[in-house]
């Protein structure tokens, strides 16, 4: 293998790819591989105490239909067996001290953990139930003696669920669901039960006993659904402290040793982060995020989150905020990076475009391009190589990098100093000799150009003042502007002729004052059309009514001509019309009446 | 319904049945919450379709006991953008956790989505009689007052949530209900906690900065926006607030670097374009500073600071039939405003309309109380039509303004305005010496302006600087007629030989400095 130096990370797209050859070996990529896991599902461990290590998984099947344990070596498959139920977490971990060194495996699923051994089932660890609400084993208990109707008792449970602070069990919700019918049934079929409340574990991580050492005994850490952390015993799976908290946890984070001095930092469901202590029942510190949290990674003393305000947040571990990077995707999953060799240890971020970042603090180290959204990340000894990258994908692929032995992170100096933007020019329009000459030209002819452009003007507004009072003097608008009658009128010729329907539509505009005392008339060319109605008298027009008076058009010509008839609204006794319309007959298209 | 209700008839003879023979255990009920902490981690991903399966499969399962998967399924119906829906499940969820303050606040966020304030705060009252050191429901309540415009009582949530807990969005809240009440005092304050707070937050910097550039206090604007700008390069809003104050101080090299990285995010904001284009203004550019300004007029044509400076650089490039019509759009948005009306009676007058630039400048002296060089503008124009009474009242005026600018502010008059008034004065034959002797004494050559006391908006300080600047030249080029007029008298006196050589020389002078400007 070349020695090469390896140059710092650059924002050039072509350098990139460059960069991120040069420091990883594409040892694998199988995109049809059928993987579908999270991160806290993958484990690396020396399963057979051979010294070679294999990659353990709990996949959850394509649509978490058939969950399965299997154990990965090089590419290939090793073993394949069905599990009970979908897996929510696996880790690997020392039971004892007995030689050889061989680390057991723990599945947390549902309520229990199973513990294998040299790959065969071992131990089966269950949760403790949880205490039922006395009254309502009590009103169960009277149930099953008979002593207490169906009614009474949803009655009596219901109360409970309004108050109580400890939750009701299954059977009681159920119950409470059926109808009146149901119920007496219900009763009889589960009366002689022992009520049950199961939570189940949703998290699991491991926490060294009394000895700092790689090889030391591991205690199992679970978090469960109803909000507390248990601490088992490596060897008795005896519960040996529990601890509560305000919410569910989702990720948790350990340091220390158990008989010793232990720190433990869960991430939770309120979108909080909570830090305990070893003498603590509950979290000393509390961190409140302003979103959830995707992913929770100790990198020596900072705790690191990602949000899923697609966001790095370094934290101290008594909840300062440190610092802040921004993420140009959704992180999908978070896992540590640790190069021993170098004493270096990273965050890998996985994003939804396909990118897995890897940073120390806030600077970034490298970029690893995926082909699909890298949605699990495992980094470690797999093989005989020590610094193995694994990387499942949305769509069940199943990469592994191997990273180079001379491979050096150097923080990257893209990213410090003016942005790229700066040196781009600005997309002014250059000068044109037309713009020129125009220039020159209004240097001369400005007041000639000034004055031209005032007369136009005068003359416009000028002409438009006219226009207006000849409509107004002729009132051949078929709005009337008169206080005393507020008029709208407009006319609608229907048919094809030779007979038309002239529909006139007269509106009185005035808010409350009707308007009486109105004519129509209608003037015309007598040679082309006859009107039966020329003339009549108009109802009493109510405010804000259109009222449609229509009469009928005759035409006489069958030559196919057309003229204008003009409608006149008058007031009574006054020979100037209020308002008048045009309307364009149209041209007959029937015969001329005989 | 009807094939449940059979198969619970088939079910009860089976089930007394096989009671005689051999007692038979019914089914296990399935763990209510078995499948949380998967539908968690899909929710948390983004990965929604995935979630829904599941969140359907376990309601399937446990036949809508789950909690849990109700919720979620709320959240993502509001992420959708069903409100509508995502409240009713929610009111579900309340109704299977009554105790669960949770269930109140989402609710309440719904309602609060919904438009629906009032409603919101009552249900997050109830919540918080759940859960009482809960800062969301504090945070939440004070913007859900806001809306409502209860602004004590938001001030007084925000408060309290910022003592259970410090975030930045209760700080922006805080900081947004002051400005709104007009209280830039306590606004600042505000963002200075958040700063504290959250150093490396670029809004909040950004934010400040320019709170801090609406007060003049320029030193700690520029402070805070280059902070903004050292964690966020690219951040725009400080870039165009720190560039207008780099072209203030006549950067304009600098600026217009700056505003590349703008231009490149956001290639259509208006004041932008107005920027850059006022940035080749200063660079004497004014064909390029032109195409920058009619973009900037094009994506917003109602902004009466772009039209002004449009006039303005119209004028400059003696196209005044265009900057009439320029200075004219501007008036119509901004009535109000003497700087406006004086610039277009320039323009007029070099448009040879002389009576309607009379016009523009009464109106100029009678909305503008403080501006010495309108009177100044004013006075040199009835000068060259020969009214020298009104004139000298116009130079009165101005001196008057003069005075009280002195007195109030120690600022340095532009050069070439207090030779201008000199001229004049020499011309009205007034006592010179008088009011001028301190400039004569000191000859400066700064180029500051009267108007740097002005509080003045983002772009105004350059307009105004620019504004007076080629005010002055359009100003000076009238003394060409003052020489003319002057000539016509020194036969009646005989001591006019002496003044005249003056005089001549002087013209040459100014057109010097209208070169070298």
């Amino acid at each position: 293998m070349a020695a090469t130096t390896s140059s710092p990370d650059s924002d050039s797209g072509r350098a990139e790819s460059n960069e991120a050859n040069s420091k990883w070996l594409d040892a694998h990529y199988d995109p049809m591989a059928n993987i579908h896991t999270f991160s806290s599902c993958l484990a690396l461990a020396d399963l057979h105490g051979d010294g070679e290590y294999k990659l353990v998984v709990g996949d959850l099947g394509p649509g978490g239909q058939q969950p399965r344990l299997k154990v990965l070596k090089g590419p290939t498959v090793l073993t394949e067996s069905p599990l009970p139920a979908l897996p929510a977490s696996a880790a690997t971990f020392l039971m004892d001290q007995h030689e050889p060194r061989t680390p057991a495996l723990a599945l947390a699923s549902g309520p229990c953990v199973y513990v294998y051994k040299n790959l065969r089932p071992y131990f089966k660890f269950s949760l403790p139930q949880l205490p039922p609400n006395p009254l309502e084993q009590d009103l169960w208990n009277q149930a099953k003696e008979d002593r207490i109707d169906p009614l009474t008792l949803k009655e009596m449970l219901e109360d409970i669920r309004e108050k109580a602070e400890v939750p009701l069990s299954v059977q009681s919700l159920r119950f409470l669901q059926l109808e009146l019918n149901e119920m007496e049934a219900f009763v009889n079929q589960h009366k002689s039960k022992v009520i049950k409340r199961q939570t189940v574990i949703t998290t699991m991580t491991t926490l060294k006993k009394n000895l700092a050492d790689e090889d030391a005994v591991s205690c199992l850490v679970l978090g469960t659904e109803n909000k507390e952390l248990l601490v088992l015993d490596p060897e008795a799976f005896t519960i040996l402290t529990k601890m509560s908290l305000p919410s569910v946890p989702v990720f948790l984070e350990v340091s220390g040793q158990f008989d010793v001095e232990f720190r433990l930092t869960a991430a939770c469901r309120d979108g909080s982060i909570y830090i305990l202590r070893r003498d603590s029942k509950h979290p000393k510190y509390c961190i409140e995020l302003s979103a959830q949290p995707v992913g929770l990674v100790r990198v020596h003393k900072i705790l690191v989150v990602g949000s899923t305000q697609e966001s790095l947040h370094g934290f101290t571990h008594k909840g300062k905020k440190l610092w802040t990077v921004q993420m140009p995707a959704a992180i999908l999953t978070m896992n540590l990076l640790e190069q021993r060799s170098r004493g270096l240890q990273a965050v890998m971020a996985a994003l939804a475009n396909g990118e897995v970042r890897i940073y120390r603090d806030k600077a970034l180290l490298n970029v690893v391009r995926a082909p699909d959204a890298v949605t699990s990340l495992c980094f470690g000894r797999y093989g005989r190589e020590d610094n193995t990258l694994i990387m499942t994908t949305r769509g069940g692929g199943l990469i592994i990098k191997i990273l180079k032995r001379t491979a050096v992170f150097v923080e990257g100096t893209g990213e410090v100093g003016p942005p790229l933007a700066q040196t781009t020019k600005l997309s002014v329009p250059r000068k044109t000799r037309l713009y020129v000459d125009q220039t020159l030209r209004e240097r001369e002819a400005g007041t000639v150009m000034h004055r031209t452009f005032q007369t136009d003007l005068y003359l416009l507004r000028l002409r438009a003042a006219r226009a207006y009072v000849q409509a107004l003097e002729s009132s051949l608008s078929p709005m009337s502007a008169t206080a005393r009658e507020p008029l709208k009128l407009h006319a609608v010729v229907q048919g094809l002729g030779p007979t038309f329907k002239l529909t006139l539509h007269l509106q009185n505009t005035s808010t409350a004052r009707p308007v009486l005392g109105l004519q129509v008339c209608f003037l015309y060319n007598e040679a082309f059309y006859a009107l039966p109605r020329a003339f009549f008298k108009v109802p009493l027009l109510v405010p804000g009514l259109s009222y449609p008076l229509e009469t009928f058009v005759e035409s006489l010509s069958s030559k196919g001509i057309s003229d204008i008839i003009k409608v006149l609204v008058l007031r009574e006794g006054q020979s100037a019309p209020l308002l008048s319309a045009h309307i364009n007959m149209p041209v007959s298209e029937g015969l001329a009446a005989a | 319904m009807a094939e449940e209700k059979l198969g619970m008839k088939t079910q009860v003879p089976a089930s007394i049945e096989s009671q005689k023979p051999r007692p038979k255990k019914a089914p296990e009920f399935p763990i209510v919450e078995k499948l949380n902490w998967l539908i968690h981690l899909y929710y948390i991903r983004k990965d929604y379709e995935a979630c829904k399966a599941v969140i359907k499969e376990q309601l399937q399962e446990t036949q809508g006991l789950c909690e849990y998967a109700i919720y979620v399924q709320a959240l993502i119906f509001r992420l959708e953008g069903n409100i509508q829906e995502s409240l009713e499940l929610f009111q579900t969820c309340a109704v299977l956790s009554p105790q669960c303050a949770d269930n109140l606040k989402q609710v309440a966020r719904s309602l609060f989505l919904l438009g629906k304030h009032k409603a919101a705060t009552e249900v997050y009252n109830e919540a918080a009689k759940l859960n009482q050191k809960d800062w969301e429901i504090c945070h939440n309540l004070g913007v859900c007052y806001t809306y409502l415009k209860q602004f004590s009582k938001a001030q007084d949530q925000l408060h309290s949530a910022l003592q259970l807990n410090k975030h930045d969005l209760t700080y922006i809240m805080l900081g947004k209900i002051h400005l709104l009440q007009g209280d830039l005092d306590k606004a600042i304050e505000i963002y200075k906690k958040a700063v504290e707070f959250s150093p490396e937050n670029t809004e909040l910097l950004t934010t400040l900065g320019l709170l801090y550039l609406q007060l003049g206090v320029y030193q700690k604007a520029f402070e805070h926006l280059g902070n903004a700008l050292t964690y966020d390069p690219a951040n725009y809003k400080a870039i165009l607030a720190a560039g207008s104050m780099m072209q203030t101080h006549g950067d304009f090299d600098v600026a217009l670097t700056k505003y590349r990285v703008v231009a490149c995010a956001i290639p259509e904001s208006p004041p932008l374009w107005n920027n850059i284009g006022m940035c080749f203004f200063g660079k004497k550019k004014y064909v390029a500073a032109i195409s920058c300004l009619k973009r900037a007029n094009y994506l917003a044509p109602f902004d009466w600071k772009i039209l002004y400076n449009l006039g303005l650089v119209h004028l400059t490039m003696q196209q005044y039939a265009s900057a009439f019509h320029f200075l004219s759009a501007a008036i119509n948005f901004q009535p109000k405003m003497g700087e406006l009306y004086m610039l277009l009676a320039v323009a007029l007058t070099n448009l040879e309309d002389i009576e309607n630039a009379k016009r523009a400048y009464v109106e100029a002296v009678r909305l503008d109380k403080c501006n010495p060089l309108v009177n100044l503008n004013y006075a040199v124009l009835l000068y060259n039509q020969g009214e020298k009474k009104g004139a000298l009242a116009q130079y009165q005026e101005m001196e008057k303004k003069v005075h009280f600018l002195k007195d109030n502010n120690p600022l340095e008059f532009d050069s070439e305005m207090v030779e201008m008034a000199q001229k004049l004065g020499a011309a009205l034959q007034v006592g010179e010496a008088l009011v001028w002797t301190k400039p004569v004494k000191d000859p400066k050559s700064k180029h500051r302006t009267n108007s740097g006391s002005k509080s003045a908006t983002l772009q105004q300080p350059l307009g105004s600087f620019q504004a007076l600047g080629q005010a002055m030249s359009s100003a000076a080029a009238h003394r060409k007629i003052p020489s003319g007029a002057q000539l016509t008298k020194p036969p009646s006196l005989p001591l006019e030989p002496e003044p005249e050589p003056t005089v001549e020389a002087s013209p040459t002078e100014a057109s010097e400095q209208n070169k070298e400007k």
